[in-house]
């Protein structure tokens, strides 16, 4: 049997950013949105640009996730799968999964949700964890800041949710972008309405991408990273009850 | 002190009555290079060496002169009669000791360092009972030499007790203190640290061995008493630790808690615990507090280690006894319960308990060489030869060729250095009993012999070998570019090196881009174990044929990797000329790119059971220790149990770094960690600075 190679821009290791732990995060490449405070602009196009993305196995990713199973197994930590849309080199991340699965090591899937429904729920058995964005309010905003509308993305969450999925919030906040109150009523919104939910996290906007969108010869973000008393401001939000 | 006194001292006594030489001058040297107590001392006991004197290392080895001035000491200082004791042959590997400024393979050092006393017994017996036991010892011997050191000792511990007047003179507070240590053993915590640091002193050691083992009952009888509160116990520990500091240095000055082979462990870890607030209240660089653990102490010291190093105090040194005892014990051939009572000192070499000396004396640069074997033995920075002939270049055929001439130079060095070593003891134990060292050195007293002259249960040596990272990174460079893939012939690659890359910057891109040392990379992490079994195993192999013990390597850093980079050239790891050097065991600046699991899994590949002692240094970002604490304890975690031995963890902001370098003035409480010792960021050379900030930050 063919082994399915995919598209990889970056492995990080020691990853504590993208779920439980110490984990080991493998970015895949292409993506259907176009998010306007993107931190991965190399990870938009599905094929490989100057040094950005390569062509590996499975049993390549793997035997660089598998180097540091002593730390996911004393930490809680493991895989994640992120991108891009990892989603979207649907073959490959359904075969990295379920080889990280065979392993015993925890699987974290990192996704924006635009996906068909029936690739995410053939994923789900092998996905511990789902770190889901949701990144605007509104159907009309949502289209402008990301370039596609939300309902389907919405339905899928709904969908996996409902089929027993584990899903983490993860929220990417711009000042004066998508920061508005409705924004935040809507997340708890959301926590209410799917108490299961493992949690939520809020992931200011960082500047630190420039380089890569000047390598690219694409235009910088013009946005401004947040102060800290804007991140404590956002908290509160967040916290606040309805 | 009055040089002239000590000198005539000296010239009264004739080498044939070496302890009574060595008291005269003592006598001469204590108390008057003993400096006033301070207002604020809880303790007596301030020095400061003279130019002209006697030490095992603090003013220098033996009868030391500092200025090369006198026409006497030039001949007579024990430097000197060791250089002059030296084989012509070795003298020729070795022809320079100015190993700070100039370009060469291999320096001898000149010091008796790292010996560690047995303060147990000094307090368990105080100064009338280790009397007493002298005087039986010589009341029941006819040995001329063995007499001879009695009554020396004897005459030692009246120095000692002249000093405790001396002090009780000028302090009311402190006179019933100083008083009671001449007539009785200490009883009470104040009594205890006075005498082991007074004894401390005027021995010239300058690491303090298991102190929460030795300080530990009187501390808990103190406070069970409530002869101290915990406040005034604080107090005193840190008034200790500010007369270490003002001893001033920061390379020793090593102060051990935790670990294996303590007899009563809650009682030691009380003392443990206010050993580490003191650290964490004063955040001095001194003394480096050095923590030992194993898998079932409490664990609720390493937790507040951990907090403490968060803090950015960059102690305690972490030092895993699960790895080092095991490792120590093959590593020394010692049995189990011997090597429990391993204690690193200076910048991290191990030794035993009261029980054997390693002095570290002789430095090589490994990677100069490599330079030297692509030089077919000439160095190119001095365009001398200074080595063997061991090919020229352009006619090696593989990679076994240049491996065979980078070994030949190396065991050439250290066959010298192994050899200056064995005659550096027998020069100094031959000039000096050093009656304070041997009074509480396992055996010496049994025996009647000092320390360095048949004495010490177990005379070993260290190397101090630099370089180890960029050698391995270097080999590997020629082995993948040369001789693998052919990108480029030996001979322009050397010429490369030669003029630092200036018309080549494209190769040096390939250089810098093969695999290093430091990224879990098999085949980096495969060379570097190469290099260091080899100089490993190589040097321990010359203990036999010299007669010491022991001789191993030590992979330590002071800042030699800085200053040795200096006279180094560009080197096929794609380092400029001049640049530093990897800091010990750890990968080149900058280098480890695969994040910390896989820095921390290259460094578990170099086998610890050859050598006696490497240091690792980590810089982990403060946002990472504060705010995934849980995954920074589990990195930890799995570097010890995957054989990890070793950790000396600064916490610091990559913008603090460069904030203080643009206002040195307001970042004097920046620490960090520099190799074998912690210093004030902005107190370090320009260079040194550059490297710290070059290291890779973990966050």
């Amino acid at each position: 049997m063919n082994e399915p190679a995919g598209i990889v821009f970056d492995i990080q290791r020691t990853a504590l950013h993208d779920g439980p732990g110490i984990r080991t995060t493998v970015f895949l490449k292409g993506c259907h949105l176009r998010c306007c405070w993107c931190h991965n602009p190399e990870s938009w196009e599905f094929k490989p640009q100057q040094n950005f993305g390569r062509e590996m196995n499975v049993a390549q990713v793997m035997a660089v996730v598998r180097r540091d199973v002593r730390y996911y197994a004393r930490s809680g930590g493991g895989l994640t799968v992120s991108g891009g849309e990892p989603t979207a080199q649907f073959d490959f991340c359904l075969a990295l999964l379920t080889a990280a699965r065979r392993d015993g090591i925890h699987t974290c899937l990192d996704t924006g949700g635009y996906a068909p429904i029936g690739d995410l729920l053939a994923l789900l058995p092998m996905v511990d964890l789902f770190l889901w964005d949701y990144k605007a309010t509104g159907a009309e905003l949502h289209e402008k800041l990301t370039g596609v509308s939300p309902e389907l993305i919405l339905d899928n969450f709904d969908t996996l949710y409902h089929h027993g999925a584990k899903i983490r919030l993860r929220c990417p906040l711009v000042p004066a972008v998508n920061d508005s109150p409705e924004h935040f009523a809507a997340i708890r919104r959301l926590r209410r309405q799917y108490p299961r939910l493992d949690g939520v996290d809020l992931l200011p906007y960082h500047a630190s991408a420039a380089g890569k969108y000047d390598a690219l010869n694409l235009p910088r973000p013009a946005f401004a990273t947040p102060i800290p008393e804007q991140e404590a401001l956002w908290k509160s939000q967040l916290a606040a009850n309805d | 002190m009055k040089t002239g006194l000590f000198t005539a001292a000296y010239q009264r006594l004739a080498n044939n009555r070496p302890a009574e030489r060595e008291l005269a001058c003592l006598r001469i040297q204590f108390p008057a290079i003993l400096l006033p107590i301070q207002a604020g001392d809880l303790l007596a006991g301030r020095i400061e060496y003279p130019p002209v004197g006697f030490s095992p290392e603090p003013g220098g080895l033996g009868y030391y002169c500092q200025d090369g001035q006198s026409e006497f000491w030039r001949h007579e200082s024990t430097a000197a009669k060791t250089r002059a004791a030296c084989p012509a042959w070795v003298n020729e590997v070795l022809p320079s000791d100015e190993w700070t400024t100039t370009s060469g393979m291999a320096f001898p050092l000149y010091r008796m360092g790292g010996t560690q006393l047995d303060y147990g017994k000094l307090l368990r017996l105080g100064v009338p009972g280790l009397r007493a036991e002298i005087e039986s010892r010589k009341a029941a011997t006819t040995d001329h030499q063995a007499r001879e050191l009695y009554t020396a000792m004897s005459g030692a511990l009246d120095l000692l007790a002249d000093c405790c007047q001396h002090y009780a003179r000028q302090s009311p507070e402190l006179a019933p203190v100083l008083a009671k240590l001449t007539t009785r053993p200490p009883v009470t915590l104040q009594e205890a640290m006075q005498l082991m640091w007074l004894y401390a002193l005027l021995s010239g050691t300058w690491n303090y061995g298991r102190m929460d083992v030795y300080l530990g009952p009187f501390l808990c009888r103190d406070l069970d008493t409530g002869v101290l509160t915990e406040a005034e116990a604080r107090a005193l520990i840190e008034a200790l630790w500010k007369l270490m500091k003002a001893y001033d240095n920061q390379f020793n000055n090593r102060v051990i808690i935790g670990g294996r082979g303590r007899p009563d462990e809650a009682v030691a870890d009380r003392f443990a615990f206010l050993a580490l607030d003191a650290t964490r209240t004063l955040r001095l660089n001194q003394p480096q507090l050095t923590l030992r653990f194993y898998e079932g102490q409490n664990p609720e010291l390493m937790e507040r280690a951990l907090t403490i190093l968060g803090e950015g105090v960059t102690f305690p040194l972490l030092y895993n006894d699960d790895v080092n005892i095991p490792a120590v014990r093959r590593a020394f051939n010692v049995s189990e319960s011997e090597a429990e009572q391993y204690l690193p000192y200076g910048c991290g070499e191990y030794i035993l308990n009261h029980r054997s000396v390693g002095s570290p004396n002789g430095v090589v640069n490994l990677l100069k060489c490599l330079e030297v074997a692509l030089h077919n033995g000439v160095d190119p920075v001095t365009g001398k030869q200074v080595g063997p002939r061991t090919g020229d270049p352009a006619g090696f055929r593989s990679f076994h060729d240049v491996w065979r001439a980078y070994t030949t130079q190396l065991e050439r060095c250290i066959t010298a250095l192994a050899r200056q070593e064995r005659v550096e003891y027998e020069v100094t134990g031959a000039t000096a009993p050093f009656l304070f060292l041997s009074m509480l050195y396992d055996d010496c007293l049994e025996t009647g012999r000092g320390i360095f002259d048949g004495g010490v249960r177990y005379l070993g040596g260290t190397l101090e070998t630099y370089g180890n990272t960029n050698t391995a990174d270097s080999l590997l460079a020629i082995r993948e570019l040369v001789f693998e893939r052919g990108e480029v012939t030996l001979p322009e690659l050397i010429a490369a090196c030669d003029s630092d890359f200036r018309d080549d910057p494209d190769l040096r891109r390939q250089l810098v881009a093969a695999p290093k040392y430091g990224n879990d990379d098999p085949a980096a992490d495969d060379m570097a174990r190469r290099v260091h079994e080899h100089v490993c195993r190589f040097t321990r192999d010359q203990a036999e044929k010299v007669g010491l013990h022991s001789y191993l390597v030590v992979i330590i850093n002071n800042w030699a990797n800085t200053l040795f980079g200096r006279t180094t050239a560009a080197s096929a790891d794609g380092r400029h000329a001049g640049q530093p050097m990897a800091n010990a065991n750890n990968p080149s600046p900058g280098m480890d790119r695969q994040g910390t699991t896989a820095f921390l899994n290259s460094l578990v590949q170099l086998d610890p059971s050859l050598h006696a002692g490497a240091v690792q240094n980590m810089k982990f970002s403060r946002s990472q220790f504060a705010q995934h604490r849980p995954q920074t304890s589990a990195l930890l975690d799995v570097y010890f149990a995957s054989g990890g031995a070793q950790a000396m963890i600064t916490v610091v902001n990559r913008a603090d770094l460069e904030a203080a370098l643009r206002e040195p003035e307001k970042w004097g409480h920046l620490m960090v960690r520099v190799g074998g010792f912690s210093a004030r960021f902005i107190d370090l050379p320009p260079d040194v600075q550059q490297e710290i900030l070059a290291r890779t930050l973990n966050e």
